[in-house]
C-alpha cells in the first residue's frame, strides 16, 4: 500500500459522508419518534420522494440550490397531509397500530410512485461545480461527500439549536412530556406536532434529495433507507439529539470499516458490533435523559 | 340456479354472427395455445419483469397472436423474485389454468425452485434464469434453455482480458450472492488456467448503499484491470462512483453484461460507463438483433437491454416449436428432438439446443460502451462463436 496515510484518510472521509447520510436521514425519525412518540414507517417514502423531486429538479436546467428546498417543501406538503389524515388520529395510539397504519401506507406509496414515476433507476445530473474531486496524498475523493458531510454538520447543528436552545423547542419538549399541563398554559399542542410531522417529512424529503447522488432512486430505496434510519436511531438511542449524531457515526463507521477490513464479512461484522453495542446499552449509546413521570 | 333465457337483441345477434364469420377459417385443432408467463413484475427486479413481459408481447402482436396458425394465449404471473411464489405461481398455471407451455423466470433461485415442480408435472418449459446449475445436475427432459449461463459469461471475459491484455493483474468486486461467485470464480478459474494473475477478491453484500470503501481499497491496490459483477441498482451506484472516485480511465474495467445492462443500467450511468468492456449473449448491435432492436425502438422504448431480448427470443423459440411440432408443441419429445435437430434463428443469433441438458448453445459478444449520437450504446468489438456450457462434464 503506497501511501496508507491517504488511504486511512479517505476511507476516514468516506465513513464520515456515509456518517451524514445516515445522521440527515435518522434525524427525521428521530424527531417523530422521541419527541411525539410516533413510529413512522412511512419515513422512507418521505426520502425516497425527495429523491424524485431533486433528480426532476436538478434534470429541468432551474438553478440546482433550489433542488433541495424544492425536495424539502414537497415532502414537507406530504406530511401537512398526512397529518390532517390519518396520521393525526393515531398519535395517542399504541406502537402497534402506528405501524399497521404506516407500514401499510408506505405500500401504498410505493406503488403510487412506481405508476406514476415508474420502475426505471434514475440518478441526478449533479452540478459541475460538484463534480470534481480532491487528491489526499495520491487518493481522490470526490467533493459531493465533501458537501454531504457540510450539509449534514449545518443540518444537524440547526435542529439541534431550535429543538435544544429555542423556547420553541422547549414548548415542544414539554408538550410531550406532558400534554395537560402545556395545553394549560394556553398551546395547542395539536398546532406543535403538525410542525414536528411536517419538520420530520421535509428532512426525510431533504435528505433523499442529498442522498439520491449517492444511492440512485428506484422503487425499493424507501425500505433500504427506513432500515438504515431504524437502526441508526435505535443504536443512537431515542428520545435525545446527540443519540441521532452518535447512532449516525457509530453505525456508519462500522459499516464503512466493516467493508475495509473484512469486506466478505461487512454486514455481519457490521451488525454484529450493533448488536454487541445494544446488550452493553440496551437504550442506546445515550440514554435519553428520563424526563417521563 | 337456473338462468334466465337470453333474449335476441341486435347486439347478441351482431355478436353471434361475427363470432361464426371470425371463427370459420379455423381449422379444428385451432384449440389455442396458452403459455404461462412467470417473471417478476413486483419486488426488485420488477423493471426487468417489465421488459421480459414486453418482449414476449412484441413477439405476440408481431405474429398476429398466432403461432402456426393456433390462436395463442398469454398469461402472465408474478413471483415477486421469491421461490415460494414462483413455485405457487406455476401450481396454479399448471392446474388451474391448464397451460400446454410454461416459460420465464429471472432470478434463478425461482429457476432451480420451479425445477423440480415442472418436472413432476411433466410440463414443457422454457425456463430462463442463469446459474450454472440449470444446465448441469438440475438439467431435466422437460426444460429448454434458450438463455445463457453464468459460466458462458464469466469464462469468456478471461479468455477476452487474456488476448487483449496477456498478464495483466486482475482484481474481482462482486456482490456476494449464488450469482456473484457464479461469474467471478468462472472468471478466475479460466484465468489462472491461461496462467493469468488474480489479486484481491473483494465481496460486497447486495445492495450496497455506498461502494466508496471498495473503490477507494480498488485504488489502493493498483491493479491492471477489475473484473466485478453487479446489477441493477449496485450496478448504477458503483459505476457513478466508479467515475466520482476518479477510476475511470485509470484501471481497465471489465464486467458481466448485466452491470452494462443496455436498458436497466446505462441510462441511469451516462456517460460514467463510457469505455466500459463487457461479455454479454445480448447487444444491440449485434447483426442478428438489429430487426428486433428496431420493432422494440418502434414502440418508444429505446435500446433494448438483456430482458426484453430474453422475452422476445422466448417467444421465438416457442413459435419455432409451435411450427416444428405441426402446431402442437406439448408433444415434447417431438418438439424436443425439432428443436435438437435444427438450431432457432432468434434475435440472439443462430441457437442451438444441446441435447444433453437442453441448454441453448450461444454466441458471446465481447461489448464496448460506446457514446453514439450522446447515447451510451454496447458495441460489439469481438464475438465468442458458439459457446457450449459443459453441462454434465462439469
Amino acid at each position: 500500500m503506497p501511501d496508507a496515510l491517504g488511504y486511512g484518510a479517505v476511507q476516514t472521509l468516506n465513513a464520515l459522508s456515509f456518517s451524514a447520510l445516515l445522521l440527515l436521514n435518522g434525524l427525521g425519525l428521530s424527531v417523530v419518534l422521541s419527541l411525539m412518540n410516533f413510529v413512522n414507517l412511512a419515513h422512507g417514502s418521505f426520502f425516497l420522494l425527495g429523491s424524485y423531486v431533486a433528480i426532476f429538479w436538478l434534470g429541468s436546467g432551474a438553478p440546482w440550490w433550489l433542488a433541495f428546498p424544492a425536495a424539502f417543501l414537497a415532502a414537507g406538503l406530504a406530511g401537512l397531509l398526512l397529518d390532517r389524515f390519518p396520521f393525526r388520529r393515531f398519535y395517542a395510539r399504541p406502537h402497534l397500530m402506528q405501524v399497521l397504519l404506516t407500514y401499510g401506507l408506505s405500500l401504498i406509496f410505493a406503488d403510487l410512485m412506481r405508476w406514476g414515476i415508474g420502475a426505471q433507476i434514475l440518478t441526478p445530473e449533479l452540478p459541475d461545480m460538484l463534480k470534481g474531486v480532491v487528491f489526499i496524498g495520491d487518493m481522490p475523493f470526490p467533493i459531493f461527500r465533501l458537501f454531504l458531510i457540510g450539509a449534514g454538520t449545518v443540518l444537524g447543528l440547526a435542529l439541534w439549536l431550535l429543538l435544544d436552545r429555542t423556547i420553541w423547542g422547549a414548548v415542544l419538549r414539554a408538550a410531550v412530556t406532558d400534554r395537560g399541563i402545556v395545553e394549560t398554559l394556553g398551546i395547542d399542542t395539536r398546532r406543535v406536532f403538525t410542525v414536528v410531522l411536517v419538520l420530520s417529512a421535509g428532512l426525510g424529503g431533504l435528505s433523499g434529495a442529498l442522498g439520491a447522488g449517492m444511492l440512485a432512486a428506484y422503487p425499493g430505496l424507501d425500505e433500504e433507507v427506513l432500515l438504515l434510519a431504524l437502526v441508526t436511531v435505535v443504536v443512537g438511542g431515542l428520545g435525545s439529539f446527540g443519540g441521532s449524531v452518535a447512532g449516525a457515526l457509530v453505525v456508519g463507521f462500522t459499516l464503512t470499516f466493516s467493508k475495509v477490513w473484512l469486506p466478505e464479512f461487512a454486514n455481519l461484522a457490521a451488525f454484529g458490533a450493533l448488536v454487541l453495542l445494544l446488550l452493553v446499552r440496551p437504550a442506546g449509546i445515550v440514554a435519553p435523559a428520563l424526563r417521563r413521570l | 340456479m337456473k338462468l334466465p333465457h337470453q333474449r335476441l337483441t341486435r347486439r347478441l345477434a351482431l355478436g353471434g354472427l361475427a363470432a361464426t364469420t371470425l371463427a370459420a377459417p379455423a381449422r379444428a385443432q385451432a384449440r389455442p395455445l396458452k403459455i404461462g408467463m412467470i417473471t417478476s413484475l413486483s419486488g426488485p427486479f420488477a423493471a426487468l419483469g417489465e421488459s421480459m413481459r414486453g418482449g414476449m408481447r412484441l413477439l405476440l402482436t408481431q405474429s398476429g397472436e398466432r403461432f402456426a396458425d393456433r390462436p395463442v394465449e398469454l398469461i402472465v404471473e408474478d413471483d415477486q423474485a421469491r421461490p415460494d411464489d414462483g413455485v405457487r405461481k406455476a401450481r396454479k398455471l399448471i392446474g388451474q389454468d391448464r397451460v400446454d407451455l410454461l416459460c420465464g423466470v429471472i432470478h434463478s433461485g425461482v429457476a432451480l425452485a420451479l425445477r423440480d415442480v415442472v418436472t413432476e408435472a411433466r410440463m414443457p418449459t422454457f425456463l430462463l434464469g442463469s446459474a450454472n446449475d440449470l444446465a448441469r445436475r438440475a438439467a431435466s427432459p422437460f426444460i429448454l434453455r434458450p438463455t445463457k449461463t453464468n459460466w458462458m459469461l464469466g469464462s469468456t471475459a478471461a479468455q477476452r482480458t487474456h488476448q487483449t491484455h496477456p498478464g495483466a493483474r486482475v482484481v474481482t468486486a462482486a456482490s456476494d450472492y449464488a450469482a456473484g461467485r457464479e461469474f467471478v470464480g468462472d472468471f478466475a478459474t479460466t484465468y489462472q488456467g491461461l496462467g493469468g494473475r488474480i489479486g484481491r477478491q473483494f465481496w460486497t453484500p447486495l445492495g450496497t448503499p455506498d461502494f466508496g470503501p471498495l473503490l477507494t481499497a480498488i485504488a489502493a491496490e493498483r491493479p491492471d484491470s477489475v473484473y466485478v459483477f453487479f446489477a441493477g441498482s449496485d450496478a448504477v451506484r458503483f459505476l457513478r462512483q466508479w467515475k466520482e472516485y476518479r477510476l475511470a480511465g485509470r484501471i481497465r474495467l471489465m464486467a458481466t453484461g448485466a452491470c452494462f445492462d443496455q436498458e436497466d443500467v446505462l441510462p441511469a450511468v451516462g456517460d460514467a460507463a463510457l469505455g466500459g468492456i463487457n461479455t454479454f449473449h445480448q447487444s444491440p448491435t449485434a447483426p442478428s438483433s438489429a430487426a428486433f432492436v428496431e420493432a422494440w425502438g418502434a414502440t418508444g422504448k429505446g435500446l433494448p437491454g438483456e430482458f426484453s431480448t430474453t422475452g422476445y427470443v422466448c417467444g421465438q423459440v416457442i413459435r419455432t416449436a409451435t411450427e416444428r411440432s405441426g402446431g402442437n408443441p406439448t408433444d415434447w419429445p417431438r418438439t424436443q428432438q425439432a428443436l435438437f435437430d435444427a438450431p432457432v434463428e432468434t434475435a440472439f443469433g443462430r441457437m442451438p439446443f444441446d441435447p444433453r441438458n437442453g441448454q441453448a448453445i450461444l454466441d458471446i459478444h465481447v461489448n464496448e460502451v460506446r457514446a453514439v449520437d450522446g447515447a451510451m450504446v454496447n458495441t460489439v468489438v469481438y464475438t465468442f462463436p458458439q459457446i457450449r456450457d459443459p453441462g454434465p462434464d462439469a
